[in-house]
């Protein structure tokens, strides 16, 4: 009640004054009190006490008429609770000149840290839905999977750092919380920091910039540090020495780092060596896309965890229908369980046809088989005249075959229309070039990563 | 407002407040300057919003008024002029400054936009009159252990506390201690006044100044010295129970001579910048002889020798620097040292009889 005549008395003042004087004056400021005696504002401190008090006080009293409160008078107070939650945060241990010899222990460490509230782990960033249970898993992703769990058991130990990489919505996240939300179950106590690169970055610069302190101790006093999204660090020099330098006393400390990205290490681009070779060296696992029956499996566990039990036909039209990412196949289920719940029918078949064919059917409208080409043909840098061409160069071979696989994978023409579209007179050269790429996306990392940044290209 | 004022007098005031008007600050207004009349007086102040200054000095005021002015250009014009007689004058929310054949005229605002410099409860009971030269040594003694971490911003200050009639200064970072006695107190005081304002008192002591008056309420701190009014916030927060980690007695103890001991740590010191200011001191107690022992792994190693009166054998590892800064604040020509073992805290005070002074270092790892 008080705070929201104060948040409108607030809201009125603000429009009257400049936003710096705002911020000033009215940043932590609060209605703590009102009778008939009069009423009490908390202000943060003395300075703003007295300009309260001199400069703002008849216009808050009119404002307060307009709401129907007319206080015999206005009394200020400087209180700054508002600010407690902000002292009683994690103390931070002061850098000490060495790294190796560090003092035996804080003066402070049993006096003031015990009147402190108990500093719960720092649990920074973690969403504890995140968990291995359920998490699903399958061919694609088994070996990410297996190894999180090691880590989990015993962080520090093996596979550090461990480094996950794979296209969206495939689970990166996913697991990298569950490592941290399993180590946190087993130890309470253990510090885990969880951020994305981007603002390990833009503390960095804050740091630089206001010469804030403490930025190299909050990533160093942790026990267990998860980075992600690290492809974002590409190009950013400072960053990646401060990172370096963070990464290596965590290392040499036995502390786990888990890192993930969209890029195996060495394909991201301006990543200097000796980043790349200190993530190349605990364990880097591509996490793939995940499989028919995997996404079957999702979506079952989905539909389930929503309290609607979908029929085998429609889990498989959706798996079928939805290759590329499991973000997306969660949106398209939702789409069906709320469209359906929407209009009392049943979430089947017929209902996902009728609403996601437009999903299906969105795509190929916008792609042609020239843009496949040309795109394959640029990707390898060639000419599109190249590809159609009869030379058997291994240099064009590949990436004809590749264009091929993928005018059938995007647009499914059939093997006939794909050899005229490459200028082939026979359509088994076309069977053969999709069935050999088609094995070579399993085993071949490089065929596959081509196969892959080509297709992103051409939704982009 | 217009008025006339030395250069000098006008000078010291702009160079003293000016510092604290900063730049750097959301509100445009405090980069500003105060200049108001006040009686016969002229008001020059700023403030940051943690801590205000002002100044009164004397001047021939022939219209009252007030304005503010950017801070900057007016302390480095006014610091430029010959030492004659400057002509302030208020026309359209501009300043002219006019002063022999200078003259100059500075865009102002309307003093109505500065903010409202905090006034005191004059009848608080908490105040002291304290000699310049004392004040001077306590602060100057406990404000090397601050703390500059604003994460823990109790440690960023030094507790004014009252102890058994006594006012004490104290301060930590969290690797050290200071304690200072200052004066005899009827009131109860606790509160932490931050090392920034106390670094500005410091800078506002002049050689005329021969007494501060201190005057505290609940939330803030007036220092008043001549015609400089300092007023500042105070830290909010309670500051760790310091007295129980003061050792009580000590195993070994080492009383010897002030200036040896500082250069036996300054030359130890030069080959304890590798690894981290770490050097060793080893008390023997038949030989009589303190010994500092420091490695520098690429150039060499030092150990120096003094004669030291000793109570028992011991070793101790700490920073050289932490160990200076400590023997640079205490007074008196012989100083004793006390350790417990290799991980207790140590404890470093004058041996007059009435020290009003210790400083406590924790060692390093070793």
């Amino acid at each position: 009640m008080l705070h929201s005549l104060w948040q409108s008395v607030l809201g009125e003042i603000e429009l009257s004054v400049s936003h710096a004087t705002f911020t000033t004056w009215f940043k932590n400021t609060e209605l703590i009190s009102q009778n008939d005696a009069g009423i009490v504002i908390s202000v943060p401190n003395i300075f703003a006490k007295k300009q309260f008090e001199v400069k703002f006080n008849d216009q808050i009293k009119t404002i307060l008429a307009k709401n129907g409160i007319n206080p015999k008078q206005i009394n200020y107070i400087v209180s700054t609770t508002g600010k407690h939650t902000r002292l009683n945060r994690e103390t931070t241990v002061e850098p000490t000149a060495s790294s190796s010899l560090s003092p035996a222990d804080d003066l402070l460490s049993n006096s003031s840290r015990s009147q402190s509230a108990p500093t719960p782990a720092v649990t920074g960033g973690l969403n504890p839905r995140y968990t291995f249970d359920n998490f699903i898993v399958g061919s694609s992703n088994d070996l990410a999977y297996t190894a999180s769990r090691a880590v989990a058991a015993s962080p520090g130990v093996k596979y550090n750092p461990i480094y996950l990489y794979g296209g969206v919505g495939l689970g990166k996240t996913h697991l990298m919380q569950a490592i941290g939300n399993e180590i946190i179950k087993n130890d309470p106590k253990t510090r885990i920091v969880y951020i994305s690169i981007e603002t390990f970055v833009n503390e960095f610069l804050d740091h630089i910039r206001f010469k804030k302190k403490g930025f190299s101790d909050k990533y160093r006093n942790v026990d267990v540090l998860i980075v992600d999204d690290m492809q974002f660090i590409a190009g950013k020099e400072k960053t990646q020495e401060e990172f370096f330098h963070t990464f290596n006393h965590l290392h040499q400390n036995n502390k786990q780092i888990i890192i993930s990205s969209d890029k195996p290490p060495k394909s991201i681009p301006t990543l200097t060596e000796r980043l790349r070779s200190r993530f190349e060296m605990g364990m880097a696992i591509d996490i793939q896309m995940p499989d028919f029956e995997t996404r079957c499996a999702i979506l079952n566990i989905k539909a389930s965890l929503s309290g609607v039990t979908l029929k085998q036909d429609t889990i498989e039209y959706l798996a079928t229908n939805i290759k590329t990412n499991i973000r997306e196949l969660e949106g398209a289920l939702n789409q069906l369980l709320a469209y359906a719940e929407m209009r009392g029918i049943e979430p089947d078949i017929s209902t996902a046809e009728g609403l996601l064919g437009n999903i299906r059917h969105s795509r190929p409208q916008h792609i042609s088989s020239k843009q496949i080409i040309d795109r394959t043909a640029k990707h390898f840098q060639l000419d599109a005249n190249e590809i159609c061409s009869e030379k058997r160069d291994k240099y064009i071979v590949v990436p004809r075959q590749i264009a091929m696989y993928l005018l059938r994978s995007e647009l499914h023409l059939s093997f006939p229309k794909i050899a005229i579209e490459l200028g082939r007179k026979d359509h088994t050269t076309a069977i053969h070039s999709v069935e050999k790429i088609e094995k070579a996306i399993k085993l071949d990392f490089l065929i596959r990563e081509q196969v892959a940044s080509i297709r992103e290209k051409l939704y982009a | 407002m217009e008025l006339i004022v030395t250069q000098e007098k006008l000078n010291r005031a702009l160079s003293a407040v000016s510092r604290i008007a900063s730049i750097k600050t959301q509100l445009p207004i405090l980069s500003n300057i105060l200049l108001r009349t006040d009686g016969t007086r002229l008001l020059v102040a700023a403030t940051n919003l943690e801590i205000a200054i002002t100044q009164y000095i004397g001047a021939k005021i022939i219209k009252p008024g007030s304005i503010t002015i950017p801070a900057r250009l007016m302390s480095e014009f006014i610091s430029s002029l010959p030492k004659e007689s400057v002509e302030l004058k208020v026309v359209n929310d501009n300043l002219h400054i006019k002063s022999g054949s200078y003259n100059s005229i500075i865009n102002g605002f309307i003093a109505d936009e500065f903010p409202e410099l905090p006034t005191i409860n004059e009848s608080s009971s908490i105040q002291y009159s304290i000699k310049v030269e004392d004040f001077k040594q306590a602060v100057s003694q406990t404000i090397i252990t601050a703390s500059n971490d604003s994460a823990r911003p109790v440690l960023t200050g030094v507790y004014w506390n009252s102890h058994q009639g006594q006012l004490y200064l104290a301060a930590t970072d969290g690797y050290r201690l200071s304690e200072r006695r200052l004066v005899e107190t009827k009131s109860e005081v606790s509160a932490i006044i931050p090392t920034q304002t106390l670094q500005e008192v410091l800078r506002n002591i002049t050689e005329e100044s021969d007494q501060i008056d201190i005057l505290f309420d609940e939330t803030q701190v007036r220092f008043r010295i001549n015609d400089t009014e300092i007023i500042s916030r105070l830290i909010d927060g309670n500051f760790p129970d310091y007295r129980q980690l003061v050792p009580s007695a000590s195993e070994t103890v080492i009383t010897i001579n002030k200036a040896d001991f500082v250069r036996i740590t300054k030359i130890a010191g030069l080959f304890a910048r590798e690894s981290g200011g770490s050097i060793t001191l080893t008390a023997d107690k038949k030989k009589k002889t303190l010994s500092v022992h420091s490695i520098a792994s690429q150039m060499g190693e030092n150990t120096s020798e003094t004669d030291a009166e000793i109570t028992n054998d011991g070793q101790i590892t700490l920073n050289y620097r932490y160990l200076s800064e400590a023997l640079s604040v205490t007074d008196g020509d012989i100083v004793e040292f006390g350790f417990n073992g290799k991980i207790a805290p140590c404890i470093l005070k004058s041996t007059k009889t009435n020290t009003d002074y210790y400083h406590i270092i924790m060692p390093l790892k070793s």
